[in-house]
């Protein structure tokens, strides 16, 4: 009985250290001077904690700028994709029509296809379109999510048609029948949705990469890591400063919405 | 209800923000500048910057960084095709006739003040390029360098050699300063970037061509054998050289780092990065050019300034005349001094002459010494892919596998000729 | 349920499909015809029929991306798995300092793959990584983890199955919560030790769940393209060049729209196999 309890412990502790320890080295790290690093990159305490690299890299870096452009335009996809999701899946759900399979078998194959399958002609498109560079490239390709709408018809199906046809007979229209009486119902599968997005496009590096070229809509990631881009050697305290500047408001939402977090992972997919 | 309206708000007013914050009124004298080298160079670039926006009649400059040279280039000709380019940018010298060529440069020789640039002809458009004076001028020389050789003056003393002048002494001296600990090696002789131009400048020094007068792409012939052997033996036979580390200038970067902290002892390199090393080295510092085999000739490296075709005619106008001021004396002097870079225009180097710059400079004056064994590029619009598509990868790939030079270089004089 | 208006589920689908379409349909068709010609975006295109990807196939640059990629993608589902599977049944527990461990580990997977690969690129580094100095002071040999040919792919991979164990973890959590204790008694009292318990109750039970990741994480490898591009660029010498990394640069470094596209073209269809698999799965588990 006594070795296993210690055995548990000590491997608990051993994977403490490995998912724990590399943050607290990024944020230590975070703290040292150019100096610190070329002569004791392995110290483990900064000899002064300064916020310089924080300071140098808000000054050299339009960092409020990202961080406005990223907190838009994960905002608008994550709300966009509830908006539409609504009538789709309520539609898809609920409602008999000609062509329901084909659509609903379109919204299945655009499951199947990643963006980064299909950037280079959405790249050229948005190019003749004259797009590059805004915020329409970086939100209109995800306004529709192809798993939010089927998540949000699946959702709809375990709704009784009592509920929507009593609506109808008092008179309702099809917006207030989705968006006042369907939303709310929905809202832990609209919660989960949003979350979702929302952490998957703040952390979304690939597609503001492509479709960004300047400094006015460029987003967090993408200018994070423009920072190890150095002629003479990477400055890391600069880049891991920058690292807990993309970090940090993500780690908050997840210290906030574990547990809503998880549940949307496990039921989505990933 | 309240959900509803939030919501609203929100799509409203993230729509609001994100319009205000898409561009700015074009219709003032603006122009975009997209630049591309971090560290010390993106200061005194800032510094110059915010210089020139202090003069109420110069235009804005936007400046934006974009990287390295390779990722910059890359995000400029994409943007030129999705119409969102830049006024201006710098781009490395083997690039410019590909893009002059394509018709996305534009011409300069028009713009007021172009004949009169005072620009030294071996780093200028002229002398950097064959029949480069013939061409429409459509590139300005801004950061411009050789390769030149670093060797660490207390090792050198130490070990009692003299700086190498030709191949032969580099492996003798590469070998006199290994040090070796038992398997590992504690300090490496030789430590040069498995890259591009410092095969071109072998080459060059080997007698060889990179591209032949016909335009046909001939990898140095002969002479790029030996180049490319040369790194073999220093690498797998002499063991003085370590193997290539990293791609592009992350190979440039641990270079840098291995001389600076006493880990290479001989080093190839820019001369880009004689400020920062002289700066941070705590040994003295010897600049020399690079070992030669037959000839003294080396290529440029850096970038040129160009004005992008496709820009509007008002943004063009302020960026050029942001790049003519850059060309005036002081700037000049003060780009090249802070950098390392060589200064551009024939007055600002008699300038810094007679200020005793040079005498105070040693090293800058060997630098400047190399100007007379410049070895143009050739006006070839392939150039750029064979250095980026053939060249880098097959260097990278010989050097590390240790395969014959001779059969490398075959399969990649083949690769040249597909489309 | 009938429509109250007969143009009305019409107008309610229609903005999805229209985006769904214009995004992710069209481009299927924009990809195939520009994989039939060269184009460098600033000179006019040239048509040169299936040479693209007889070009690729050719100089076995297809069969190379294909093979890291699935090299890379079989060592992260089975590190994730195994992981997952270790991490769950370790900390699946009760208790402050479980739940803060577990925390911690999921945290990876939900911050930026960014993020990730800066910070291991800092660990990792040749010189002055954590890493490479704490092997270093344990007498291991100093590796290049990043920079080594035979090396930089697994390095990716290790860092890639930090980054991941976290969802494979909670998804086997959800799978062990699952089995009924009356399972492990009846066990029990069968004279069942631990590792007898496991295999048999335990693992069994657990099929769907292991299923999941690995076809999850197959996907989300395949796709893999941050890591590369921030810590490897594909190097050295091809060694780390993924499908999505590969299409990256024949488009943005070379230039070559027609090559891009016919990677793009042949990336799609196993991206879109390997998903419909999964969603098989997706559907069978949500069943049981």
């Amino acid at each position: 009985m006594k070795p296993r309890v210690s055995l548990t412990a000590m491997a608990s502790l051993l994977v403490a250290v490995l998912w724990v320890g590399p943050y607290v080295w990024m944020v230590l790290t975070s703290f040292k001077t150019l100096p610190e690093l070329l002569h004791a990159p392995t110290a483990p305490f900064p000899e002064t904690l300064t916020v310089a690299a924080y300071r140098e890299v808000w000054a050299t870096v339009p960092m409020a700028r990202y961080l406005l452009n990223t907190a838009v335009m994960a905002t608008l996809i994550a709300v966009l994709q509830i908006v539409l999701a609504l009538p789709a899946g309520f539609a898809l759900a609920k409602l008999q029509f000609v062509g329901r399979r084909t659509a609903f078998g379109l919204v299945l194959i655009c499951l199947l296809i990643p963006t980064q399958a299909t950037f280079v002609p959405v790249f050229l498109m948005l190019g003749r379109a004259g797009l590059i560079n805004t915020m329409a490239a970086l939100v209109l390709p995800f306004g529709a999510s192809a798993m939010g709408t089927f998540l949000v018809r699946q959702a709809c199906l375990s709704i009784p048609d009592e509920l929507v046809e009593a609506a109808r007979l008092d008179g309702a229209g099809d917006l207030h029948i989705v968006y006042r009486l369907l939303a709310p119902a929905l809202r832990p599968t609209l919660a989960a949705l949003f979350l979702l997005s929302f952490v998957f496009h703040w952390n979304d590096y690939f597609w503001p990469l492509v479709m960004t070229t300047d400094d006015r809509i460029r987003t967090v990631p993408v200018g994070i890591a423009l920072l190890r881009e150095q002629g003479t050697g990477v400055r890391w305290h600069l880049v891991m400063a920058g690292n807990v500047i993309l970090s940090a408001p993500i780690l908050a939402v997840f210290t906030v919405a574990q547990r809503q977090l998880i549940r949307a992972v496990t039921t989505r997919g990933f | 209800m309240s959900f509803r309206v939030s919501r609203r708000s929100v799509i409203l007013g993230s729509m609001a923000t994100a319009l205000a914050c898409e561009g700015r009124r074009a219709d003032e004298e603006r122009a975009a500048l997209w630049y591309s080298y971090g560290g010390k160079n993106r200061e005194v670039l800032q510094r110059l910057l915010t210089r020139f926006q202090t003069e109420a009649s110069h235009p804005r400059i936007d400046a934006t960084f974009q990287g390295d040279y390779f990722e910059a280039l890359a995000k400029v000709r994409t943007a030129i095709a999705a119409g969102a380019a830049p006024a201006m940018t710098h781009v490395v010298g083997e690039v410019v006739p590909y893009l002059a060529e394509a018709g996305v440069l534009e011409p300069l020789d028009g713009y007021e003040g172009a004949a009169d640039l005072d620009l030294v002809p071996a780093l200028a458009q002229s002398g950097a390029y064959e029949g480069g004076a013939d061409r429409p001028l459509v590139a300005v020389p801004f950061n411009r360098s050789v390769p030149i050789m670093y060797v660490n003056g207390a090792m050198l003393d130490h070990a009692g050699i003299s700086i190498p002048r030709d191949w032969s002494e580099l492996r003798a001296a590469a070998g006199a300063l290994t040090v070796r600990r038992g398997a590992n090696v504690a300090v490496w002789g030789f430590d040069c970037p498995v890259s591009w131009w410092f095969w071109a400048a072998l080459v060059a020094s080997a007698g060889g061509r990179v591209v032949d007068r016909t335009g046909t792409v001939t990898l140095g012939g002969e002479a790029g054998v030996r180049a490319l052997d040369l790194w073999q033996t220093l690498t797998h036979r002499d063991r003085v050289m370590p193997p290539p580390l990293g791609r592009d200038y992350s190979a440039w970067q641990v270079g840098t780092q291995n001389f600076l902290s006493g880990r290479a002892a001989i080093l190839w390199s820019s001369t880009a990065f004689l400020r920062y090393i002289e700066e941070n080295a705590n040994f003295p510092v010897r600049v020399a050019p690079l070992a030669r085999d037959v000839r003294h000739a080396v290529p440029t490296g850096g970038t040129f300034f160009v004005l992008l075709r496709g820009a509007k005619d008002h943004e063009k106008r302020a960026a050029w005349q942001f790049l003519r001021w850059m060309t005036e004396r002081a700037q000049t002097i003060e780009w090249s001094t802070s950098t390392g870079y060589i200064p551009v225009t024939s007055g600002a180097i008699a300038e810094l002459r007679r200020l005793g710059y040079y005498e105070a400079h040693r090293n800058d004056e060997i630098v400047l010494g190399e100007l007379d064994a410049i070895e143009p590029w050739p006006w070839s619009p392939t150039l750029f892919r064979v250095q980026r598509e053939i060249m880098d990868p097959l260097l990278e790939d010989a050097v590390l596998e240790g395969t014959d030079a001779a059969t490398a270089l075959a399969k990649g004089r083949k690769e040249a000729l597909r489309p | 349920m009938k429509p109250a208006r007969p143009y009305e589920p019409y107008l309610l689908l229609a903005p999805t499909l229209a985006l769904l379409t214009l995004f992710f349909i069209v481009p299927f068709f924009v990809a195939a015809k520009e994989s039939l010609f060269t184009w460098d975006l600033l000179t006019p295109r040239t048509y040169v029929g299936l040479s693209n990807y007889e070009i690729l196939w050719e100089r076995g640059e297809l069969w190379r991306i294909f093979r890291n990629t699935l090299t890379y993608s079989a060592v992260v589902v089975t590190g994730a798995i195994v992981l997952g599977l270790a991490l769950a049944l370790l900390l699946d527990r009760k208790g402050l300092l479980a739940a803060f461990v577990r925390g911690a580990i999921f945290s990876a997977y939900v911050v930026s793959w960014v993020a990730v690969a800066l910070l291991f690129m800092w660990l990792l580094d040749g010189e002055a990584g954590l890493v490479t100095r704490l092997a270093m002071a344990m007498g291991l040999p100093k590796k290049n983890w990043l920079g080594d040919v035979d090396l930089a792919l697994y390095t990716l991979a290790v860092v890639s199955i930090w980054k991941i164990a976290g969802y494979a973890m909670i998804v086997f959590l959800a799978g062990l919560q699952d089995i009924p204790p009356v399972l492990y008694e009846a066990a029990a009292l069968d004279g069942a030790g631990p590792i007898m318990r496991f295999r048999n109750v335990t693992w069994p039970a657990l099929g769907p769940s292991a299923a999941f990741v690995a076809t999850s994480s197959l996907i989300l490898s395949f796709q893999a393209f941050d890591v590369v591009r921030i810590m490897t660029q594909g190097g050295p010498v091809h060694a780390t060049e993924f499908f999505v990394y590969a299409i990256y640069e024949q488009i943005f470094l070379n230039l070559r729209v027609g090559r891009a596209s016919a990677l793009t073209l042949v990336f799609g269809v196993v991206v879109f196999s390997l998903t419909a698999l999964e969603l098989r799965l997706f559907r069978r588990r949500e069943v049981a």
